[in-house]
């Protein structure tokens, strides 16, 4: 593999590349992308502490509002502190596809609970079946307590059945929209009545509350449940086509190629297994072809998380990264609707590209991006200028640059934009970084990361 | 001499000098300004209780419901039915005047109670079951809007309902900050050495676009606000601080169709009494200066002021001396000659209310958004929501 491709893989499958992983690495794909899987074997769960939640005994809560209140508070912040363990979590992972993995199939299965122990269950849920069956991965879903009470899926009974759930289970999860007809979506609304979960977030299900009827759906009659209903979906191979074709949008290139996204469909639909897709994606020449290199644009998480694998930063203020992800307009836990983030382009705005092309230097250089074109007396005077305005930035971060310095000493400071900016450089932008001072890595770093092309892997 | 003093004197001075393109200049002036509609929405975050805000003072269903959060003091009787809280004592004048229409039991079928999701829905203008991913005013943007700064929210971060298909409104709650940041020379000399061939159709190219878009309407509001027009004073409250900047926007006559604000803080499940009165006292008060503000400039005439909540608050009161999400409510409408003043419609039936408990919606919230984009935008509505909604009769 080339330095290129490696950084390609690395940026697609986790969230960037430094060179000092570099000299371990083999550079035989095989063995690169083998190891990738190999390193995401185990599964590290995110396990807060819940003691103040998980001896309350729920009747309580209704008999005493200052017990329900004081809950609320807690979890208010508990929620916020499950934000934070996960974005902290990205930027250093064990498992780093798998991390990546769960980052991708929250934005699929889109779900959204205030209750931290039913979004870390939700979200330990996803992160468990990131890289395993996909059949199982959608019952688990199905059967989730935060999924249940967002798609109402407790309210489906037998007697007065919601449909939200069988709606954007077709929909979103699994079919993509024109592949079943209304009819579809109220039958198998009714396999899924019944469906509940107790107070620590376990499923239950309520025999009296399910329909044991018959249910015609997609041409077929019969007493269905639940899991007979995704048994059935996933054997219409749209579903591995639209799975596909979400999985090559946000790993490959968001402009969808119909041959490769049906040769993956070929590879998926056979077992549903996600390990093998991704395997395949990643073993395929195309993945590595010009056209998908620095053809995506990062989305706030990839933007942020990438900067801090290059340049290590510690968040003083665990609320700074709340403020930076809503500024950029991705919370994590705190998606616009089912549907998810757009993506794409839908991140960059008027407001968004202007802090994302201050932030690394807000973030890393007290908000100074050199100009050190002319070496002179005037970049001197605003660097001592920034340096006393520190105090005045809405950040609070320690960068590490020696770490930085550490990790990026095989790497020429004129090669650097090679490492830090995926893609290719607008040509007149290439010229102008010519003619910068590449006396130091660090200034020529944050004038890198200041670019429109930083935005882009 | 400040810049913009130099450039206002220079520019008086050469008007002087060559009269006949000063003229010219006027009548360019005229006929692009004259007439240029102005929208302002004002989104009160949380679900406002709308049956505290417009009281039913003569309803004994709705004291028997809420037997301690009724409100029996201090109401402004405006009809035989229906009273002002007295905190929207400021309003009452607009009321008077004819300009301020009262629509009541606003909401749309099969309301959602999560916050969240309505408040998306009256983002998007979506039905209850459908989820969209751009916004009504984003979407008018993409037909009628260049520039992001053509529709401006008083926020750090941009609404659904300011996002179109392509079109992005901007955001900022405050326009120097953003000229500044805009400023960085290191951004201009990126920008002169930009270099857009072959680029167009990619997306860097895309960001490259926005980027210098972002810079020219930083730029462009930056220099064309004028900062010492207003001589009207401001309560001090969040909301205020957002409507001094609009109105400031508005008397500078810059190019912006769509304002964008918001007060929250209405989410009044626990003791809402004291909570709500500040709040409305709040909006009120901020309401009344702004709307002086813009009668002094003579810019009231072209300006729309579409007041909403994402949902209104059970009927019943709950144990915490509170109130619960709810479904239909009121929206306030704020302008000048409007067609149907005062009181819209009637309040719904206390008796008649949905399997919640709470008031059953007369007016779909979009007949609402049809008619200001037909009437008073002059806009193709049914392209913007994708449906055909009846058109009401308050402009």
């Amino acid at each position: 593999m080339t330095q290129k491709e490696l950084q390609h893989l690395y940026w697609r499958a986790g969230f960037g590349w430094y060179p000092k992983n570099y000299n371990g690495f083999s550079k035989d794909r095989k063995q690169v992308v083998n190891s990738l899987f190999e390193d995401s074997q185990s599964i590290t769960p995110i396990e807060l502490d819940f003691s103040y939640f998980k001896g309350v005994d729920p009747n309580d809560i209704k008999k005493f509002p200052s017990l329900a209140k004081e809950i609320q508070r807690k979890s208010k912040k508990k929620i916020l502190e499950l934000n934070y363990t996960w974005v902290k979590k990205l930027i250093k992972p064990k498992e780093l596809l798998r991390e990546r993995m769960t980052l991708f199939w929250t934005n699929h299965f889109v779900c959204r609970d205030r209750n931290p122990l039913f979004s870390q269950q939700y979200n330990n849920t996803v992160r468990y079946y990131a890289l395993g069956d996909f059949r199982a991965f959608v019952k688990a879903i199905s059967k989730d307590a935060a999924m249940l009470r967002y798609l109402n899926g407790k309210q489906n009974r037998k007697r007065k059945p919601n449909e939200n759930f069988a709606r954007e289970l077709m929909e979103l999860f699994t079919l993509g929209e024109g592949h079943y007809t209304e009819n579809d979506i109220k039958e198998s609304a009714r396999a899924f009545t019944g469906y509940n979960h107790n107070f620590l977030g376990e499923f239950r299900f309520w025999e009296s509350q399910h329909d044991y009827g018959f249910k015609t759906f997609m041409d077929k009659t019969a007493r269905f449940d639940g899991d007979d209903i995704i048994d059935e979906i996933l054997s219409n191979k749209q579903c591995a086509r639209f799975i596909c074709g979400k999985v090559y949008s946000y790993f490959v290139n968001p402009k969808p190629n119909k041959t490769h996204i049906e040769a993956m469909a070929n590879v998926f639909f056979k077992d549903y297994n996600i390990e093998n897709l991704m395997r395949f994606v990643f073993m395929s020449d195309w993945f590595y072809a010009e056209e998908n290199i620095g053809s995506k644009i990062k989305s706030p998480i990839e933007f942020l998380v990438g900067i801090a694998n290059t340049v290590p930063v510690k968040f003083e203020r665990d609320k700074d990264l709340l403020v930076i992800q809503r500024l950029l307009g991705q919370m994590l836990l705190d998606p616009p609707n089912v549907a998810g983030w757009k993506g794409d382009k839908a991140w960059i705005d008027a407001n968004t590209i202007m802090i994302r092309l201050k932030l690394p230097s807000v973030l890393l250089n007290n908000a100074l991006i050199s100009l050190k074109e002319y070496g002179d007396f005037n970049d001197k005077f605003r660097e001592e200028y920034f340096k006393r305005s520190k105090d005045k930035l809405p950040f609070k971060t320690s960068p590490d640059w020696d770490a930085f310095l550490k990790n990026f000493k095989t790497i020429e400071t004129k090669k650097l934009s090679e490492v830090i900016i995926q893609g290719q450089i607008n040509k007149g932008t290439a010229e102008y970084l010519k003619t910068l001072s590449k006396a130091s890595k660090r200034d020529y770093c944050i004038q890198l990361m200041s670019l429109p092309e930083y935005q882009m892997c | 001499m400040d810049r913009r003093k130099f450039l206002k004197d220079s520019a008086l001075a050469s008007s002087l000098l060559f009269v006949p393109s000063f003229l010219k200049a006027f009548e360019s002036v005229d006929a692009t300004r004259l007439g240029y509609k102005r929208l302002v929405i004002v989104q009160l975050a949380g679900g406002n209780d709308g049956l505290n805000t417009i009281i039913p003072y003569n309803n004994d269903i709705y004291y028997n419901s809420r037997p301690r959060l009724a409100i029996t003091k201090d109401i402004i009787k405006m009809t035989d039915d229906l009273g002002f809280h007295s905190s929207l004592a400021p309003l009452r004048s607009l009321f008077d005047n004819g300009e301020l229409s009262i629509l009541n039991n606003v909401g749309y079928p099969n309301p959602v109670r999560s916050h969240f999701r309505s408040m998306d829905i009256w983002q998007t203008a979506s039905d209850s079951n459908q989820y969209l991913q751009s916004g009504w005013l984003g979407r008018y943007m993409d037909m009628y809007g260049k520039k992001p700064y053509n529709a401006i929210e008083m926020d750090e971060q941009l609404s659904l309902a300011m996002k179109g298909e392509h079109f992005n409104g901007i955001a900022t709650n405050d326009y120097k900050v953003l000229y500044r940041t805009a400023k960085d020379p290191f951004f201009e000399s990126v920008h002169n050495h930009y270099n857009d061939a072959h680029l167009n159709e990619h997306n860097l190219g895309y960001l490259y676009q926005t980027m210098i878009e972002a810079k020219s309407s930083a730029k462009y509001i930056y220099e064309n606000t004028k900062v010492k027009l207003s001589q009207q004073d401001y309560p001090k409250n969040a909301l205020a601080k957002q409507l001094k900047n609009v109105a400031q926007f508005i008397n500078s006559n810059i190019d912006t169709k769509v304002f964008y604000t918001s007060l929250g803080g209405f989410d009044t499940h626990a003791n809402q009494q004291d909570k709500q009165a500040r709040l409305l006292s709040q909006y009120a008060e901020s309401i009344s200066s702004f709307v002086k503000d813009l009668k002094q400039n003579g810019t009231f005439k072209d300006t729309l002021i579409l007041t909403f909540s994402e949902f209104g608050r059970r009927v019943k009161q709950n144990a915490a001396n509170g109130t619960d999400h709810g479904a239909a409510n009121n929206v306030f409408v704020i302008g000048k000659n409007l067609k149907q003043a005062g009181f819209y419609n009637n309040l719904a039936s206390l008796k008649d209310l949905d399997s919640n408990g709470d008031l059953k919606y007369e007016i779909d919230f979009r007949t609402v958004y049809a008619t200001i984009l037909s009437k008073w935008l002059n806009a193709n509505d049914e392209v913007v929501l994708n449906q055909n909604f009846k058109k009401l009769s308050f402009i």
